[in-house]
């Protein structure tokens, strides 16, 4: 749809400017600039540290290394567990960053007004406490000695849970923290979406005797689509990396690494020995995998956002 | 956090503009203009009476020394030393700084700490005199110091009494050996709903010197020189011990992120953790239950030897006049006056004894404060905690943590998972000694 | 009403009502503790027997809370505002004209989001301390000044915007200014204001760009005060729930007026 716009709107500035367009430059400056200086630039010099030994200090010299650095993190024995880890995080995730926010979203449409904005404002609250408290808040509430959770589970005649002991249990602890705190994120812009559907779509298919799944299913999801694609990828490019606070606040990656992902071995690993090669390394590392993986769904999203044509 | 993201990247160029003076310069005899030096502590990043007793030490400081200007700046204890590299890397200098005694001689190797010998000898000697030989020695590296030993602990045994005399326990008589520590331990177990024993020694918390205590008072230790040795014998079989308490019910297997909190909760009869928090622990228990305090306990008769958490102070300037305000200042924070009002304050050990017995600095306290005495006595045994060396210290001690901790809590024998990680953490020790 | 969508209402309200209580619980764990005296920390009861202030008294003396709380306030409004002008006008460039190298640079900016912080920390900081920016709310807001989420957010909002409103505008020979600003913008209110709530919770979250940048803790933010209550000697649990008690409070009743715009806005672009 750029393209439907773009004719109209060029015609314009081409009369003033024939070859090459300085407006759309001008607009684009200050982000550029912001990202160029304090993105890319470090980005790049990473990228040169990652093929160094050296821990930034005036007192030793980077030492050349090859692709040393990128073999030696490549065979840690521990990446294959921390990379499937990885993948649960995200999976745990898409039901609570996606599936639950959309069903709030659309559930709530049909209610009134006064009760689904409170909903909607309720459930957004996680959002707006600092994930350093959300951390130790979950702690406390799951500990089985003195935690409300285990306190309530107990009442109910079953035995006591593990959340944070149990490495089989560990993660999804992870996973529920991460998600708690997203729910309201992704309920907002879902419900954001939800809003800006054009009633008169919806009335004419009532008008045709379409019921409310139908209508979901035929309009509103369609419609929906472009930003159920974003949460969805937010989630499978994010995901991990937001569950790095928790981890680092709460588990350390333990029990025995169940808690582990890619983010937080690369920190351990990388970052605990004070070695600005490997830590950059991890960076780019993290960098390109995670790019590539956006540049499928970038792909991915242009030809959801045609399907709505 | 940021211990490990600071090194993520650089700018080489500013970094190498910052390079050290080739020439060491001699310390200034004195000050005669006004100087401003900064202070890195992670003393002034906890809210309350750490924050507000080190600012009234650097003002008391500041005030008897008018040309001197001290800018504090508080960083947590876990992040204060990437913070200080951070501040290394961008050409801010650091003049004087609080770090804990694991990075000792990464201190010393690549921060460029400043030997006091070389820089105050005489000085040295004159202030030294006082304070207790063993914490001096703590800070030291090849027979130099670069540390002054500064904030201070030992690890004590913080007592339940209400869980104790609920399990049939006298808590007036706690337990003295491991092997008592086990019985109390199954019988809280049994006769109660709450939990027997816990060392603060595993976990995300850093209770590195926990572990290294129980290894060293069974007379082992985790390297020397360069060669790890925490899965031999002595070493070894110090977790192994601790796996048998964990077998045998005795050991509390709770979240090791929130042992204080078990233990505040009153949930836990006996855990063995720094006496740092023992302030936090009275505060806690006031009307909740009875604490107790009791030395660390011994394997048989063997003496125990208690390592330290804590910090040393370490003189990163280089420029002589700053480094002669840097040093008046470490003085002056390791002076009976501070020591009094850090260990009355903060409740850190005062590394003067003297001041113990003397009514015009710190008796008064020590009689209203008798908890502090099982800590005192361990002051004249304390070992020196032993740091690692090499640019990858870091994780080196932490794989020995982490196979620590798999020995006692996992299902494998507890010498092959010892093992098999001394192998590999080896591979990363520096090859010389 | 018939049976059915009586029980489906009743459905959905019970599964409002279940996802509230999971939302709301904690932090209803977090406001409380703040009221219990020292002795009830660990209490299991809903309520504390005995409600102090002592926990609020104690984090207003501890720290500069209050002056802490208005920089962050500054620090983030300035970094919201920030990222909503950089990002409507790279989304204006990218979705109203056709440019050659204006797909690369869309996914230039979109890859920015992906860079860890750790990657760029330090050599930020070489940077700021050279631009003389420590210890500045500039320093703060800089480097966050442009953010991918922003810009995507709101190319995604201007290409669902209808096109025969811009060419209608185009027609009466309006500028792109004040297209963007008279057509595009008011439109656009709900995707601002909720990118706007985002930005600004995002920044006031912010605590490892500031434990570097500011050196002195009355110029410091609300993140590093929490901290200072949470040490690896323990938590301070009253003091620590009453300042993230306070630290919250500006963002929920920012978050509380937006939200109300949010919603009229919905009502207006319901009415064309």
């Amino acid at each position: 749809m750029t393209d439907a716009v773009a004719p109209s709107a060029i015609r314009a500035p081409a009369r003033l400017l024939p070859r090459v367009q300085v407006a759309p430059w001008l607009y684009l400056l200050p982000t550029l600039a912001v990202l160029f200086v304090w993105i890319y630039l470090p980005l790049f010099q990473s990228f040169q540290l990652s093929f160094t030994q050296w821990n930034m200090l005036p007192t030793k010299t980077p030492k050349p290394v090859g692709w040393a650095n990128y073999r030696n993190l490549l065979a840690l024995p521990e990446l294959r567990q921390a990379a499937l880890n990885t993948v649960w995080y995200v999976v745990g995730l898409l039901p609570l960053s996606v599936v639950i926010p959309l069903a709030v979203a659309i559930l709530t449409q049909d209610l009134t007004g006064r009760l689904r904005n409170l909903y909607r404002a309720l459930i957004f609250i996680p959002m707006i406490v600092p994930p350093i408290v959300a951390a130790v808040l979950w702690r406390w509430l799951l500990n089985e000695d003195y935690g409300l959770v285990n306190h309530i589970i107990a009442g109910l005649g079953f035995p006591t849970v593990k959340f944070f002991q149990n490495p089989d249990i560990a993660l999804w602890t992870m996973v529920w923290i991460t998600g708690w705190k997203l729910m309201g994120f992704s309920t907002l812009l879902l419900s954001a979406a939800n809003g800006t559907i054009d009633p008169g779509y919806l009335e004419a298919a009532r008008m045709d005797g379409a019921n409310r799944w139908q209508i979901t299913r035929d309009i509103r999801l369609p419609l929906l689509s472009p930003t159920i694609l974003l949460l969805v990828m937010m989630t499978v490019l994010f995901g991990a990396q937001w569950s790095f606070v928790y981890i680092n606040a709460i588990t350390d990656g333990g029990p025995m690494g169940a808690t582990t992902n890619i983010f937080f071995l690369m920190w351990k690993y990388g970052f605990q020995t004070f070695s600005a090669g490997w830590s950059a390394t991890a960076g780019i590392m993290t960098f390109v995998t995670f790019g590539l993986l956006a540049l499928l769904f970038l792909g991915l999203s242009r030809k959801v956002a045609f399907h709505d044509n | 956090m940021l211990r490990r993201t600071f090194l993520a990247t650089g700018v080489a160029a500013v970094a190498l503009t910052a390079l050290a003076p080739a020439l060491r310069a001699e310390m200034a005899a004195g000050i005669t203009a006004p100087v401003t030096i900064s202070f890195y502590s992670y003393n002034l990043a906890s809210a309350g009476l750490n924050n507000d007793t080190t600012m009234g030490l650097i003002n008391d400081f500041m005030a008897e020394n008018p040309l001197i200007k001290v800018e504090p700046i508080g960083a947590p204890s876990n992040e204060i030393l990437s913070r200080v590299q951070a501040d290394i890397v961008a050409g801010q200098e650091p003049d004087l700084a609080q770090l804990v005694f694991r990075d000792l001689i990464y201190a010393a190797d690549d921060l460029g700490a400043e030997a006091l010998e070389d820089l105050a000898g005489d000085e040295l000697a004159a202030h030294a005199e006082g304070m207790v030989p063993s914490g001096l020695d703590l800070g030291r590296v090849d027979g130099k110091t670069y540390g002054l030993a500064y904030t201070f602990s030992t690890p004590v045994m913080f007592i339940n009494a209400d869980i104790f005399r609920e399990a049939g326990l006298d808590p007036k008589n706690p337990p003295k050996t491991w092997a008592e520590v086990k019985e109390a331990g199954m019988a809280i177990q049994q006769k109660t709903d709450k939990y027997g024993f816990f060392p603060g020694a595993f976990g995300p918390i850093d209770g590195t010197f926990v572990y290294q205590s129980i290894v060293m008072s069974n007379g082992g230790i985790v390297r020397e020189g360069n060669t790890l040795t925490f899965a031999d014998q002595p070493a070894a079989d110090a977790v192994a011990m601790l796996r048998d308490l964990r077998d045998s019910g005795a050991y509390a297997e709770i979240d090791p992120a929130s042992h204080m909190d078990t233990f505040a909760a009153g949930k836990l009869g006996m855990f063995l953790f720094t006496s740092a928090v023992q302030n936090r622990f009275i505060k806690a228990a006031d009307g909740k239950f009875e604490l107790e305090v009791a030395a660390m306990p011994s394997f048989g008769d063997k003496p125990t030897a208690p390592t330290n958490s804590g910090s040393a102070l370490f003189l990163l300037s280089k420029d002589p006049v700053k480094q002669r305000a840097a040093w008046e200042l470490m003085k002056f924070l390791t002076s009976k006056h501070a020591y009094t009002q850090i260990t009355s304050k903060i409740g850190y050990l005062p590394l003067r004894l003297d001041i113990v017995d003397d009514p015009q600095y710190l008796k008064p306290w020590v009689d209203a404060h008798p908890m502090i005495q099982p800590n005192l006595e361990q002051l004249t045994r304390l070992t020196p905690n032993m740091a690692f060396a090499g640019p990858n210290y870091r994780q080196v001690e932490n794989m020995m943590k982490d196979a620590a901790t798999e020995a006692v809590l996992g299902d494998e024998d507890p010498y092959e998972v010892l093992r098999r990680a001394q192998v590999q953490a080896q591979a990363l020790m520096p090859a010389d000694g | 009403m018939t049976t059915r969508s009586r029980a489906t209402t009743v459905a959905t309200h019970g599964a409002m009502i279940l996802l509230v209580l999971t939302a709301v619980v904690p932090v209803y764990w977090m406001i409380v503790t703040a009221f219990r005296p020292e002795i009830e920390i660990f209490s299991l009861r809903l309520l504390p027997q005995q409600p102090t202030l002592e926990n609020f008294a104690f984090v207003l003396t501890a720290i500069p809370m209050l002056k802490m709380l208005g920089n962050t306030f500054v620090m983030a409004a300035a970094t919201a505002l920030a990222q909503i002008l950089t990002g409507l006008f790279a989304a204006y460039a990218l979705t109203c004209w056709r440019f050659p190298g204006g797909k690369v640079v869309q996914s230039l900016i979109a890859l920015s989001w992906l860079v860890p912080f750790q990657v760029t920390m330090i050599p930020n900081y070489v940077l700021s301390t050279k631009l003389g920016l420590l210890n500045t709310t500039t320093g703060l807001v800089l480097p966050n000044a442009a953010a991918a989420f922003a810009v995507l957010v709101l190319v995604n909002a201007m290409k669902s915007f209808p096109r025969q409103v811009i060419e209608a505008a185009r027609m009466d020979d309006a500028g792109h200014w004040r297209i963007l600003w008279e057509i595009i913008v008011p439109n656009l209110r709900p995707a601002i204001a909720s990118l706007g709530v985002l930005a600004f919770i995002s920044a006031w979250n912010e605590y490892f760009w500031p434990l570097l940048l500011i050196r002195k803790i009355e110029d410091s933010v609300v993140q590093i005060g929490l901290q200072m209550f949470m040490t690896q000697e323990g938590n301070q649990w009253g003091p620590l729930m009453a300042a993230a008690t306070l630290a919250s409070l500006p963002v929920f009743g920012l978050y509380l007026v937006l939200h109300r715009q949010v919603i009229d806005s919905f009502m207006k672009s319901g009415l064309k």
